[in-house]
C-alpha cells in the first residue's frame, strides 16, 4: 500500500475525513498513478508507412516582392538536416570566421551551439513552423513545411 | 543513402526571347567527382591521423568530406524559381 493511501485511511479511521472524502482522494491517487504509468505518446498500431508518408518533406520559402520579383524555393527537409549536421563539423577557426561575419551582418547566431543531438529536435520543430511576413511596402514572405 | 543528383533541369523564359529549356546531365560529372572525392577522403584521412596524433581536439575532416557528399545527395528534389517582369528562371535538381 502506498504512503498516500495509508495516510488517507488513517485520516478516515481517525474520523478527520468522511468516507466520501476518502473515496474521492483515493480516486484522485488512482487517476494520477494511471496517468504516470501511461506511455508518453499514442502507440502506433499497424503499418507506420502512411504516417511517415504524411510527414512534411519539403521546406518552402516564398517571397513575393512588391516590385514584381518573386522567389520560390523548395528545399528537401533531409537537406536541411544534413546542412545543420554539417555545421557541427566545421573546423573551429572557420566557425569563428563564420560567426564573426554573421554578427557583422546583424545575425548573432553562434553555430558552436549547434550540437548534433539537438539538430533532430530542431528539424522536428521545423515541421510545425510557419512564418508569414507582410511588409508595409507590400512584400510578403512565407516559410512553411509541407 | 540517396544517389547524387543526376539531372539539373533549367528553364529560362522571357517575353522578348525564346524560352530555353536545358537538361544538364550531372551524372556525366560524377565519375570525375568520384575521383576527386576519393582523393579528398585520402587527404582528409591523413590530416585527421596527424591531428589525432598531435592531440588536437578537431580531427573530423574525413567525416566532414563524407557528410558533404551526403548533403550533396540530399539536394535531389530541390526547386528554385525566380521570376520578375522580364525573366522567369526555374531550376530543378533531379
Amino acid at each position: 500500500m502506498s504512503e498516500d493511501r495509508s495516510r488517507i485511511l488513517n485520516l478516515l479511521a481517525g474520523g478527520k475525513i468522511t468516507a466520501e472524502e476518502a473515496e474521492r482522494l483515493l480516486d484522485a491517487i488512482d487517476a494520477s498513478a494511471g496517468a504516470a504509468a501511461a506511455p508518453a505518446g499514442p502507440a502506433i498500431q499497424g503499418d507506420p508507412e502512411p504516417l511517415i508518408a504524411a510527414l512534411p518533406k519539403y521546406l518552402y520559402v516564398k517571397v513575393l516582392a512588391a516590385n514584381g520579383d518573386n522567389v520560390d524555393v523548395k528545399i528537401p527537409i533531409v537537406l536541411v538536416r544534413s546542412g545543420l549536421k554539417l555545421t557541427s563539423l566545421i573546423p573551429p577557426l572557420a566557425m569563428d570566421k563564420i560567426n564573426d561575419t554573421m554578427s557583422e551582418h546583424g545575425m548573432s547566431v553562434d553555430f558552436n551551439n549547434f550540437k548534433p543531438e539537438d539538430i533532430d529536435e530542431l528539424v522536428g520543430g521545423l515541421r510545425d513552423m510557419e512564418v508569414n511576413v507582410d511588409a508595409k511596402n507590400g512584400d510578403t514572405v512565407r516559410v512553411y513545411c509541407a | 543513402m540517396n544517389l547524387p543528383p543526376m539531372i539539373l533541369n533549367l528553364r529560362v523564359a522571357s517575353p522578348q526571347r525564346r524560352s530555353v529549356h536545358l537538361w544538364l546531365p550531372l551524372f556525366l560529372l560524377w565519375p570525375f567527382a568520384l575521383l576527386l572525392g576519393v582523393l579528398a577522403l585520402g587527404v582528409a584521412l591523413v590530416a585527421d591521423g596527424v591531428l589525432l596524433l598531435r592531440g588536437r581536439r578537431f580531427h573530423h575532416y574525413t567525416v566532414l568530406v563524407a557528410r558533404s557528399f551526403a548533403a550533396l545527395c540530399e539536394t535531389r528534389g530541390m526547386v528554385i524559381r525566380f521570376s520578375n517582369e522580364k525573366t522567369a528562371v526555374d531550376m530543378t535538381v533531379q
